[in-house]
Formats: C-alpha cells, structure tokens, sequence
C-alpha cells in the first residue's frame, strides 16, 4: 500500500467527519469554555463551600449553603417578591404587547415610525430607565403624581365628588414598590414582544381573515377564531422568554433601591440578594448556592412550559385523527 | 479573475496548508486569550518605577470636596519627597469596598488605603492588614497614644496590634437653620438663633418650627427630618443606652428596652409630635438644604455642601442630650497597607501615611476633626466654626459596632429601623424580628 492513496483518503474522511467545522467552531468554543462552561461549573463548585473572599481557607460543607437558602426568611422573601414581580409583569406585559402590535397591524402609514417609537425603550439600558423612573415616581416632585393632581384638580373643579389628591408613595410604599416597578418594567420591555407578535400576525395568510369575512365574521370573531389560535406558537414563546426574564430581574431594584433593596425589603428579588451576598458580604458560596437555586427554578418552569408547548402542538394533530 | 476567485473559494479547506493557516490562526487566538488576561503594567518587585522613583498607590473614596483637599495634600507631600510617586486613585464609596476588598483577596492591592474604623475589623479578621506596630515604634518621635483622640486611637486596633492610623473623626451633629430658628423666635438673649440643648427644647423648637406656610392644609415646613437613618439610630439608641450589640458584641441589644425607648422616640417625632415628616418619598438633606426642614442630624462631612450653598443660613452645634447617657454617631478614617507589602515600599508607604496624619489640619476644613490632640487643639482648628462645634463630643462619640459582622448586620439593621419610621412595625416587633436574625448571623462561624 503506497503512501499517497492512503493519506487522500485521510483528507477525505477530514472532511467528510466534519472536522472541518469543528476546527472552524473551536474558536467559539474556547472562548464558551472559559468565559461560560468554567465559570458555570467553578460556581457549583464555589457553592458547596462556606467561602469568603478573603478568607484563606474554604471548608466544603457540602448542600449547607442550599439548606441555609432554603431556611432563610431573607431568601424566601426575595423569592416571593420574584415570583409576584413575573406574575405582575409577564400576563400584563404580553397583553400590552399583543394589543400594539395588534393595534400596529391595522395601521398602514407610518407603521415604520410607531414601531420604532415603541420598541426605542427595548434598546436603552436599563440603568437610564430606572434613573429616569425614579424622577417620574418622586412623591413630591414627580411627573407623575403632577399630573395626576392636575387631573384629580380638574375633575374636582368641574363638580366630580372625588377626595382631594394624596400623592402617590410610587417607591416608598411597600405595596407599591412591585407594582411600580412591573409599570417601568412594562414599559421598557413591552417593545420587544410587540416587534414579535406583529412578525407573527403578519405571518397569518390573509385567506384566513378572507374567508372569515365572507362568512360574516366581525373583527373581535376573526380575531378569536383566527388571529389567537394561529398566534399561539408566537404567544407561547413570548410567554416563556418572558417569564425567563422576569425571574432574572435585577437592574431595575439595583438601580432605584440599591443596599437596602427597598423599603421593607419589597424590592428585593433573588438575583439581587444573590448579589448582595456575594459581592456586599462577600460570601460568595452562600450567593452562588443562591444562583443555583433561582436556576433549578428557573429550569423547572421551562421544562413546564416547553411540555406545554409541545402538547399545544400536537392537539390540532390528534383533533385531526379524531375526526378522521 | 472572477473565475480564479471562484476557484479560491471552493478551494477545500483540508487541504494541508489551509489547514495549517487555520492551525495557527486558532493557536494566536488563544495566545491572545491567555496574554490577554495577564496583568499588564506591573512594577517590579523592588517597587521603584523606570525613573527610579518609588511607586505608592494610594486609593480611598473622598469622591466630594474632600477629595479635592486630599489631593493638595498629596500634592505637598510629593513636592517635599521628590523619590516617591503617589498614584491616588479616588473610588466612590459605594463601590470602593467590594474593590478593595478584591484586590486584597486576589493581589492588587494599593499600598495605602483608607478603611472605616468600623470596617477595621473585618479586614484585620482576614489577616489582610500591615500591623503598623513597627513603624510606630521606629518612628521619630515614635507614634504614641496621648497624641491622638481616645476614641479613634482604641478604634484603630485589632486584638491589641495597631492595623490602621487614625486620620480623623466626623461625629455627627445637629444642623440647624438659623433663619427660620430667627423667624420664629428661638433666640438667645443676643436674638441668636439657639439650638436646643435636651429632648424637651428640641421637641418645643421642632413644633414651633414646623408650619403650613402656605395655609393649604399640609405642612410644607418641618421641625427635623431624618436623613440617615441608620447613624441617626446608632445616636438615639447610644443616648438611651442601647445599641445594636452589647458591649461585648456577642449578643442583640436592638430589642432590650432602652434601644425600644430611643426607637419610640423616633417614632414619635413623625407620628405623636408630627414635627418630622414620614420618610417616604422624601429627600430629607434636600429639604433641610431647601430650607424645607429646620433641623436634621448629620455628619460632620456635610459641611462644605452647606458652605458652598450661600443662599442658606445654618449653623452646628452638638447633638441635643436626647436620652440619660452621652452619645453620639461618628466615623473615622484609618490609613492601613496591606499585609502583602514590598518591603521597598512599606516605608515610602508610611512616610505618606505619616505625612497625611501629621498634615490633617487643612484635611479638616474638608469637614473632619483631626484625630492628632495637638492639631485640635489649634487656633486654627477652633476658627472652623461647625468643626469646632462638633468636636466637642469627641469624647463619646460611637462607632457602628466594631465586629468583623458589622457587614453582615446592617442588612437586618436597617429595615427594622426604616419599618418604625414609616409605622409599619412597632420598635417591639421590629427588634425582635432584627435580633432573631442578627444572633443567626453572630452564631455563624
């Protein structure tokens, strides 16, 4: 067996393995390694152990740090706070983003120019958000409670029996703060689903809507008989990625509330406790173990929901065989 | 030409040379990953850098008016020892800590930096600090006691080994308007606005001051407010002899009566003598700066803020004796190096640390009391008249506590005392509450 033969076959099978686009995906993956995959696994790693920063020795206590979390009132008020936070802002959120890109579809001049007016606040970070809220919610000197004075003054003076104006505790309430903060974060976010949701009804033939009006549907029956059934695919995914973020909330509290995360706490969520802990305390185990946990949770609702999905899926499928 | 490019492009790739461009393409990748990361500009070891001079970092977080003071000085200090270059790096406070406390963890330290008295004790926990005892001892005239206040001077130790030189002292003090005091009537027999010395003509000021000046049915001009809710607690509750641990730091002393009394009285100002208004919403030093709020508590690093403004009339004085013992908040700077010094720098180190100390005079005007007597007790100093003023209870003034915790128990400090100020929960509910998790915390090894 001569040489030559032997070492074109070896290019061949080069590149007929792929090995080709392994080298060409290996620069991506180094750089996934050590920035992604290491970090990722190191902070496991970091949680199973009672670890200070400057400490010099850091004893492995095993699951101690998860079972601190578990049984730390702290820990449980930042997850109840996280957990009403996505409640308020994911059903309300995808509602306000349905509804303009609902409203945008319609629309036939300057489409362009609204859909840029409202996705702009997707593309500001978040720091300058909640800066610029925290002025709009200011008790006493806010936009916000400004004008709705002037307007609860107008209301009076034309003879409506409404109590005089209190101002509004926006950010100083604690029953407020959630609220407050899923409006800011509503409005920051809502462009994103809305620039999906209108792909997704443009994607919708316009047979359908056709044919739906020559049987005399009205616009509220076309959209509930076509428009949301064939929307589903696009709402569910906004829903999960949604929910995704939501969990993760963070610049929003740290900018407007900072150390102590509110007043009586209510602004504090998991991702800034988990913060808190490592990078204020310095107690990087205890704060790892914690990014841990709002990842198993996090996790968990996604296998939900992605069981949801495929299931939705699949209903029209077996409705098919039913009635064949 | 566009054939041969064609050509080029459906080249395979495998082929071995493009394969080895690929090669050594992926291998200066990772050569720039790997140097990228390395630390770049690092003096060498002996600390000197290329023109001889030896380099002292110097890193604290006089972000206000304060810094502007510190730099003069550094500036003289170079002047007067041309053979070290000072790099001050000026990090605001907020995140000056997680900074420093990284780069003592993970190499990277400046050789001088400022700490609290009351964060000493972490770091010194950590074994991360220089004990200075060796250099006060070979200093000429060697560092002693009597030449500094009481107070900072036990402050800046750690199980009986100096670790930090006390610079200064800013105890808190009252801030008062002396216009509206003059508008309504609280004068001295000269018709000076006099600032109230106890509980009972604070709370007489406080409601005589607070008005609805514009008759709309809600008070637009307060008695006090409160700004910093926390030292504002730490100098009530040391006035009704509580606090937020005992003396011996072992143990809660938020929910024993005396710091439940100095929470009520809290409380009270809002809600019973209605002289202070709910701290919601509102941006309490802006008011008293707005003349909106006649009085309020501060430190004395307040001041130059208040000089600059000349539209406001203010005056300092002490804190009012609110409770039956003396007592009130305060803070001081301590100069540290860190323990992984080179021995080429530590001493270039401590001639600044001296100097600074030994020049805090001028570093006073900034708003501080210098902790070195001999300075304090300076015609100069006594001409700064709020630094004057506030000086006066030097003698008493309370740290936050000094336990390697004390950042671990303000998370758990903080609410409770805001959950009182906003009548969420009484003192007793919210001591209690505060203390169940604060003896968690001192429980942890």
């Amino acid at each position: 067996m001569s040489v030559l033969p032997h070492r074109r076959s070896a290019t061949r099978s080069l590149r007929d393995d792929g090995w080709a686009g392994v080298l060409f995906a290996l620069p991506h993956f180094a750089l996934f390694t050590v920035f992604v995959l290491a970090p990722v696994v190191y902070g496991f790693y970091i949680s199973l152990h009672r670890w200070h920063i400057l400490a010099k020795t850091h004893p492995l206590i095993g699951l101690g740090n998860y079972g601190a979390a578990l049984s730390d009132d702290v820990f449980r008020i930042a997850l109840w706070n996280t957990v009403y936070f996505v409640v308020l802002v994911v059903p309300v959120g995808n509602l306000v983003s349905l509804l303009l890109a609902l409203g945008l579809a319609g629309v036939r001049r300057f489409q362009t120019f609204y859909k840029i007016s409202y996705y702009l606040p997707v593309v500001i970070s978040i720091a300058v958000v909640a800066v610029l809220w925290r002025w709009l919610y200011n008790t006493q000197i806010g936009l916000l409670n400004l004008y709705l004075e002037a307007v609860v003054g107008g209301l009076r003076s034309i003879g409506l029996p409404l109590p005089a104006f209190e101002p509004l505790p926006w950010l100083s309430n604690p029953s407020w703060v959630m609220p407050s903060i899923a409006l800011l974060s509503i409005w920051w976010g809502a462009g994103g689903n809305m620039v999906l949701y209108l792909a997704g009804i443009n994607n919708i033939p316009e047979d359908y809507h056709e044919a739906a009006v020559i049987d005399g549907a009205n616009s509220w029956q076309r959209f509930w008989a076509v428009t949301w059934p064939l929307l589903r695919p696009t709402t569910l995914f906004c829903l999960v990625f949604s929910v995704l973020g939501a969990f993760q909330i963070f610049g929003q509290t740290y900018v407007l509330f900072a150390p102590g995360s509110g007043p009586a706490r209510s602004g504090l969520t998991l991702a800034l406790y988990m913060y808190q802990q490592g990078f204020s305390q310095y107690e990087i185990g205890y704060g790892a173990a914690i990014a841990y946990l709002l990842f198993a949770l996090v996790l968990i609702l996604t296998v939900i929901q992605f069981r949801l999905l495929s299931n939705r899926d699949d209903e029209p499928s077996q409705a098919n065989r039913r009635t064949a | 030409m566009k054939k041969q490019r064609r050509e080029f492009m459906r080249t395979p790739l495998n082929t071995p040379t493009r394969l080895r461009s690929c090669v050594l393409l992926l291998v200066f990748l990772s050569l720039l990953l790997t140097f990228g990361c390395t630390r770049s500009g690092d003096r060498n070891r002996e600390g000197t850098d290329t023109g001889g001079k030896t380099v002292v970092d110097f890193w604290n977080g006089f972000t206000g008016p304060d810094g502007k003071m510190m730099e003069r000085l550094v500036r003289r200090f170079q002047k007067e020892n041309p053979d070290v270059s000072v790099r001050m790096q000026i990090i605001p406070w907020g995140t000056y800590y997680d900074k420093l406390t990284l780069s003592l963890a993970y190499g990277g330290a400046p050789e001088v930096f400022v700490v609290h008295a009351g964060r000493l004790a972490e770091f010194a926990a950590f074994d991360v600090l220089r004990p200075l005892d060796d250099l006060y001892a070979a200093a000429q005239p060697p560092v002693r006691a009597e030449q500094f206040a009481a107070v900072p001077w036990q402050a800046s130790f750690y199980k009986e080994r100096p670790m930090g030189l006390p610079l200064d002292v800013h105890p808190m003090g009252l801030y008062y308007n002396t216009r509206l005091f003059e508008k309504a009537g609280i004068v001295d027999a000269a018709g000076k606005a006099k600032p109230p010395a106890d509980w009972d003509e604070f709370v007489q000021a406080a409601r005589k001051l607070t008005k609805d000046t514009n008759e709309d049915g809600r008070t637009d001009q307060w008695g006090f407010v409160f700004t910093w809710q926390r030292t504002n607690f730490i100098t009530f509750a040391a006035q009704f002899g509580g606090g937020i641990l005992s003396p011996d730091g072992k143990s809660c002393a938020m929910d024993s009566p005396q710091t439940r009394e100095a929470l009520r009285r809290m409380h009270d100002l809002i809600y019973k003598y209605k002289v202070a208004p709910k701290p919601e919403g509102v941006d309490a030093w802006l008011a008293f700066r707005q003349g909106k709020a006649a009085m309020a508590l501060e430190g004395l690093y307040m001041v130059t803020s208040l000089e600059e403004q000349k539209s406001l009339s203010f005056a300092g004085a002490p804190v009012p004796q609110f409770g039956p013992e003396r007592g009130v908040w305060g803070g001081s700077h301590l100069l540290c190096q860190p323990r992984e010094i080179a021995p080429g720098r530590a001493q270039a180190a401590w001639r600044l640390m001296r100097f600074l100390s030994q020049n805090s005079l001028s570093w006073a005007e900034g708003g501080q009391v210098p902790a070195r007597v001999a300075l304090r007790q300076s015609p100069k100093f006594a001409a700064l008249p709020v630094q004057a003023q506030f000086a006066r209870q030097l003698s008493h003034v309370r740290y936050d506590p000094l336990t390697p915790k004390i950042n671990a128990l303000f998370p758990f400090v903080d609410p409770a005392v805001e959950a009182v100020l906003l009548d969420l929960q009484t003192p007793e509910e919210a001591t209690s509450d505060a203390c169940r998790r604060i003896e968690q915390v001192l429980k942890r090894p």
